[in-house]
């Protein structure tokens, strides 16, 4: 019992390190891919708060620049409101239109806080679940898409961004029609790469990368970047390609939180396939 | 007691300008600003080492809640702590320390902060670097990071050192 007070007492310090160690790697390395609990996150209400203050301050600095941006895009949607068309048949009567229901709704939301060099880069946006915000769904901006929500709070959410290591985005190349998937290799915030694109397939450069519908996160056709080079991935038969990013992400103010209307009904759906096909059921 | 005070201000300054202004410094090439561990050093040489790593820790998870990392500083800045004793030991003048001198430039010398400070800054950043990546797949990223990491927040720490925290006195 003596030697064994005596041993503790000698490495104590050394104890409480590992100790406060325990307390800090396991949360540090659960977060990225189970977001837990949203208190010591930014989307906290303090930390919230004071960024919301920060993004107010320095908000004003690039008022001008997204100001252009957001009138540049007020332009291109008000080509296609109906009261700006030219009516060709005058005769017509208002239609109630079935064949197109509403699938997806957009709720406007600012980057209150955002980083672009570090490994994994969350934003905080300043809308949260009041606004009907929830975890999982797909934020994109005028010029690209941004990420996919990771944790909310009433007031505020924190987007995992596309610059962070696991983001996995479902992407096609268009005119190739190949998919793969989007992945961030920590170096450039401009550029990512694909990964699961096989290389017997032709890749034209320049080519418009573009979101798939898969999981429901993102409608189909969002602009993601556009291929800069590719070449063999060793020992392997894919292609690694590396794309340019449209967005610029250390830019960015303001984003959309994109509401699949219809995720709910098809989610119920898949629940549905039997997840153990290999057992024939009679 | 004054100087206790003066301990406290100076943890919360190094907070807000870690986290409003040196985390929202992006220059790319990996270079991050870190100036907690500064903190960290120039606390008293005969501080509690309990205290000193609740400390340490209790700034790093603060840091973390604002900037998403939910662990990771926490985690580099107590082992930047832990070695601290350690590394003052390795360079301790013949005589030991004296302590109503403090872990500073001005008492110290410019030779044993660039050693000290230096070597655990070094070693602090290699382990934030390996910790935020999670692999060894990009090492080559990572001691780029650490090296260009280095040299700036040394830098940095210096210009905090000398002209915020060693006032020349008025009279």
């Amino acid at each position: 019992m003596q030697t064994f007070i005596a041993f503790f007492k000698r490495f104590s310090i050394f104890f409480f390190f590992v100790l406060l160690q325990i307390l800090a790697l396991p949360t540090y390395l659960q977060y990225s891919s189970f977001p837990k609990s949203q208190y010591l996150t930014s989307a906290s209400s303090i930390s919230g708060n004071m960024y919301s203050w920060k993004a107010k301050l320095t908000g004003y600095f690039s008022l001008e620049e997204n100001n252009k941006l957001l009138k540049v895009e007020n332009a291109m949607l008000r080509k296609k409101i109906s009261s700006d068309l030219y009516q060709v048949n005058r005769n017509t009567y208002k239609i109630v239109d079935t064949s197109f229901e509403q699938q997806y709704e957009y709720i406007p939301a600012c980057i209150i806080n955002s980083t672009v060099t570090k490994r994994n880069n969350y934003f905080t946006l300043d809308c949260g679940s009041l606004q009907g915000v929830v975890q999982g769904m797909g934020v994109f901006s005028p010029n690209g898409i941004i990420g996919i929500v990771h944790n909310t709070s009433s007031h505020y959410s924190v987007v995992k961004s596309l610059l962070t290591q696991n983001i996995n985005i479902d992407v096609e190349i268009e005119g190739a029609g190949l998919f793969g998937f989007l992945k961030w290799n920590g170096k450039s915030p401009l550029k990512g790469t694909i990964t699961g694109v096989s290389n017997d397939a032709k890749i034209k450069k320049g080519a418009r990368v573009v979101t798939r519908e898969t999981l429901g996160l993102f409608p189909r056709g969002l602009l993601v970047g556009y291929v800069e080079s590719f070449s063999v991935l060793e020992g392997k038969p894919l292609w690694d390609i590396t794309i340019k990013f449209n967005e610029n992400y250390s830019r960015v103010k303001d984003v959309y939180v994109i509401k699949n209307l219809l995720l709910p009904e098809r989610k119920i759906l898949e629940q549905k396939v039997p997840n153990t096909p290999d057992k024939p059921s009679l | 007691m004054n100087a206790l005070i003066t301990y406290f201000f100076r943890f919360f300054l190094f907070l807000i300008l870690q986290i409003f202004i040196f985390n929202q410094l992006e220059l790319g090439f990996g270079i991050y600003f870190l100036i907690c561990p500064l903190f960290v050093m120039l606390l008293p040489f005969e501080i509690n080492v309990y205290l000193m790593l609740s400390i340490a820790f209790l700034m790093g998870g603060i840091i973390d809640v604002f900037s998403n990392t939910y662990g990771l500083h926490a985690s580099a800045l107590l082992f930047f702590a832990y070695l601290r004793p350690f590394v003052f030991k390795l360079f301790s003048p013949r005589e030991g320390y004296d302590s109503l001198k403090k872990p500073s430039v001005k008492d110290q010398g410019h030779l044993w902060f660039f050693s000290t400070f230096g070597l655990l800054l070094i070693i602090y950043l290699l382990y934030f670097f390996i910790l935020e990546a999670f692999s060894l797949e990009g090492l080559f990223l990572i001691l780029q990071k650490t090296i260009l990491s280095f040299i700036l927040t040394y830098l940095l720490s210096l210009f905090l050192h000398i002209f915020l925290i060693i006032r020349p006195k008025k009279i």
